[in-house]
Protein backbone atom coordinates (compact mmCIF):
# COMPACT_ATOMS: atom_id res chain seq x y z
CA UNK A 1 0.00 0.00 0.00
CA UNK A 2 1.77 2.87 -1.20
CA UNK A 3 0.00 6.23 0.25
CA UNK A 4 0.38 9.00 -1.63
CA UNK A 5 2.47 11.82 0.29
CA UNK A 6 1.42 15.39 -0.02
CA UNK A 7 3.35 17.70 2.32
CA UNK A 8 6.62 15.04 3.41
CA UNK A 9 4.30 13.03 5.64
CA UNK A 10 5.71 9.25 6.60
CA UNK A 11 4.76 6.80 3.88
CA UNK A 12 4.70 4.27 6.33
CA UNK A 13 4.42 3.68 9.54
CA UNK A 14 7.85 2.69 10.31
CA UNK A 15 8.89 6.12 9.16
CA UNK A 16 7.72 7.84 11.77
CA UNK A 17 9.74 5.37 14.88
CA UNK A 18 13.39 5.55 12.28
CA UNK A 19 13.10 9.55 12.29
CA UNK A 20 13.17 9.18 15.90
CA UNK A 21 16.51 7.23 16.32
CA UNK A 22 18.59 8.74 18.84
CA UNK A 23 15.77 11.16 19.94
CA UNK A 24 13.55 10.46 23.84
CA UNK A 25 10.30 8.56 23.16
CA UNK A 26 7.75 7.22 25.43
CA UNK A 27 6.85 3.84 25.12
CA UNK A 28 3.63 2.68 26.20
CA UNK A 29 3.52 -1.63 27.36
CA UNK A 30 1.55 -4.23 28.62
CA UNK A 31 0.79 -4.33 31.41
CA UNK A 32 0.07 -0.50 32.72
CA UNK A 33 3.57 0.16 31.78
CA UNK A 34 5.71 2.84 29.93
CA UNK A 35 9.30 3.52 29.50
CA UNK A 36 10.82 6.78 28.36
CA UNK A 37 13.96 6.84 26.31
CA UNK A 38 16.14 7.63 23.95
CA UNK A 39 16.24 5.28 21.08
CA UNK A 40 19.10 3.70 19.98
CA UNK A 41 17.44 0.70 17.21
CA UNK A 42 14.26 -1.03 16.58
CA UNK A 43 12.99 -3.99 14.39
CA UNK A 44 9.93 -4.63 12.89
CA UNK A 45 8.48 -5.89 15.38
CA UNK A 46 8.84 -3.55 17.51
CA UNK A 47 11.65 -4.75 19.50
CA UNK A 48 13.62 -1.78 20.72
CA UNK A 49 16.83 -1.06 22.72
CA UNK A 50 16.39 2.17 25.00
CA UNK A 51 19.12 4.22 26.87
CA UNK A 52 18.77 6.27 29.59
CA UNK A 53 15.64 4.71 30.23
CA UNK A 54 12.98 5.58 33.12
CA UNK A 55 9.75 2.54 33.14
CA UNK A 56 6.79 3.91 34.92
CA UNK A 57 4.87 1.04 36.27
CA UNK A 58 1.21 2.03 37.35
CA UNK A 59 -0.90 0.09 39.87
CA UNK A 60 -4.32 0.15 38.44
CA UNK A 61 -5.37 -1.60 34.31
CA UNK A 62 -5.20 1.90 33.13
CA UNK A 63 -2.95 4.37 34.28
CA UNK A 64 -4.96 7.70 36.13
CA UNK A 65 -3.56 9.67 38.55
CA UNK A 66 -1.72 7.07 40.91
CA UNK A 67 1.98 8.11 41.14
CA UNK A 68 3.57 5.02 39.59
CA UNK A 69 6.75 2.42 40.28
CA UNK A 70 9.88 4.55 38.51
CA UNK A 71 12.74 2.00 37.69
CA UNK A 72 15.81 3.26 35.50
CA UNK A 73 17.86 1.37 33.50
CA UNK A 74 20.64 2.88 31.63
CA UNK A 75 20.69 0.53 28.68
CA UNK A 76 17.28 -2.02 27.80
CA UNK A 77 15.65 -4.42 25.76
CA UNK A 78 12.11 -4.14 25.16
CA UNK A 79 10.44 -7.02 23.47
CA UNK A 80 7.90 -5.51 20.72
CA UNK A 81 5.06 -7.99 21.59
CA UNK A 82 4.29 -6.00 24.45
CA UNK A 83 4.63 -2.51 22.98
CA UNK A 84 1.02 -0.59 22.65
CA UNK A 85 2.02 2.82 21.10
CA UNK A 86 5.45 4.69 20.43
CA UNK A 87 5.36 8.17 21.19
CA UNK A 88 7.92 10.67 20.38
CA UNK A 89 9.02 13.26 22.89
CA UNK A 90 10.05 16.91 22.50
CA UNK B 1 -20.67 -14.60 -18.47
CA UNK B 2 -16.61 -13.29 -18.28
CA UNK B 3 -18.56 -9.71 -17.83
CA UNK B 4 -20.30 -11.02 -14.58
CA UNK B 5 -16.78 -12.13 -13.51
CA UNK B 6 -15.49 -8.66 -14.59
CA UNK B 7 -18.60 -6.87 -12.67
CA UNK B 8 -17.60 -9.01 -9.48
CA UNK B 9 -13.84 -8.12 -9.62
CA UNK B 10 -15.07 -4.62 -9.90
CA UNK B 11 -17.46 -4.57 -7.30
CA UNK B 12 -14.61 -6.51 -4.72
CA UNK B 13 -11.86 -4.01 -5.59
CA UNK B 14 -14.53 -1.45 -4.39
CA UNK B 15 -14.73 -3.44 -1.27
CA UNK B 16 -11.07 -3.85 -0.91
CA UNK B 17 -10.37 -3.31 2.33
CA UNK B 18 -6.54 -1.95 1.81
CA UNK B 19 -8.00 0.35 -0.43
CA UNK B 20 -9.93 1.89 1.50
CA UNK B 21 -7.66 2.22 4.16
CA UNK B 22 -5.09 4.22 1.57
CA UNK B 23 -8.07 6.60 0.60
CA UNK B 24 -8.63 7.54 4.13
CA UNK B 25 -5.53 8.73 4.80
CA UNK B 26 -5.55 12.32 6.25
CA UNK B 27 -9.19 11.83 7.69
CA UNK B 28 -9.89 11.77 11.33
CA UNK B 29 -10.39 8.11 12.52
CA UNK B 30 -10.52 6.42 16.09
CA UNK B 31 -8.62 3.63 16.17
CA UNK B 32 -10.04 1.03 18.82
CA UNK B 33 -7.49 -1.23 20.79
CA UNK B 34 -8.15 -4.63 22.54
CA UNK B 35 -7.61 -3.02 25.53
CA UNK B 36 -10.56 -0.82 24.83
CA UNK B 37 -8.72 2.20 24.72
CA UNK B 38 -9.62 4.83 21.39
CA UNK B 39 -7.34 6.84 19.96
CA UNK B 40 -8.87 9.60 17.65
CA UNK B 41 -6.47 11.34 15.09
CA UNK B 42 -5.88 12.05 11.44
CA UNK B 43 -4.80 9.04 9.77
CA UNK B 44 -0.99 9.29 8.27
CA UNK B 45 -0.11 6.31 7.18
CA UNK B 46 -0.93 2.34 7.57
CA UNK B 47 0.71 -0.64 6.82
CA UNK B 48 -0.50 -4.54 6.38
CA UNK B 49 -0.15 -5.32 9.69
CA UNK B 50 -2.22 -2.73 10.76
CA UNK B 51 0.60 -0.53 12.16
CA UNK B 52 -0.56 3.11 12.38
CA UNK B 53 0.33 6.31 13.01
CA UNK B 54 -1.85 9.15 14.05
CA UNK B 55 -1.26 12.74 14.20
CA UNK B 56 -2.86 15.08 16.43
CA UNK B 57 -4.29 12.05 18.62
CA UNK B 58 -6.33 12.44 21.91
CA UNK B 59 -6.47 9.08 23.74
CA UNK B 60 -10.11 8.28 24.73
CA UNK B 61 -10.35 6.10 28.09
CA UNK B 62 -13.80 4.96 28.70
CA UNK B 63 -15.51 8.06 26.95
CA UNK B 64 -13.27 10.42 28.34
CA UNK B 65 -10.55 12.06 26.41
CA UNK B 66 -6.84 11.69 28.42
CA UNK B 67 -3.75 12.35 27.48
CA UNK B 68 -3.47 14.12 23.65
CA UNK B 69 -0.04 13.27 21.67
CA UNK B 70 1.28 14.49 18.46
CA UNK B 71 2.39 12.08 16.67
CA UNK B 72 1.80 8.18 17.71
CA UNK B 73 2.77 4.84 15.98
CA UNK B 74 0.09 2.09 17.14
CA UNK B 75 1.87 -1.86 16.87
CA UNK B 76 -0.59 -3.61 14.25
CA UNK B 77 -1.49 -6.08 16.84
CA UNK B 78 -3.77 -4.27 19.00
CA UNK B 79 -5.78 -2.72 17.18
CA UNK B 80 -9.63 -3.94 16.85
CA UNK B 81 -10.98 -1.75 14.46
CA UNK B 82 -10.61 1.58 12.67
CA UNK B 83 -13.56 4.05 11.81
CA UNK B 84 -13.34 6.59 9.73
CA UNK B 85 -15.01 9.89 10.97
CA UNK B 86 -16.14 12.51 8.26
CA UNK B 87 -14.67 15.27 10.25
CA UNK B 88 -13.30 17.81 8.68
CA UNK B 89 -9.22 17.91 9.97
Amino acid sequence: MSNTDVDGNPQEPFDLVRYQLDELVLVKLRGAREMKGRLQGYDSHCNMVLSDAVEYIYDLGEEVNSNPTVKKSEMVFVRGDSVILINPIN
Amino acid sequence: MSESAADVKKESSKLDPSKFLSEIIGNAVTVKLHNGVEYLGKLQSIDGYMNIVLDETKEVINGNIGRTYGDVFLRGNNGKYLQYLKLPF
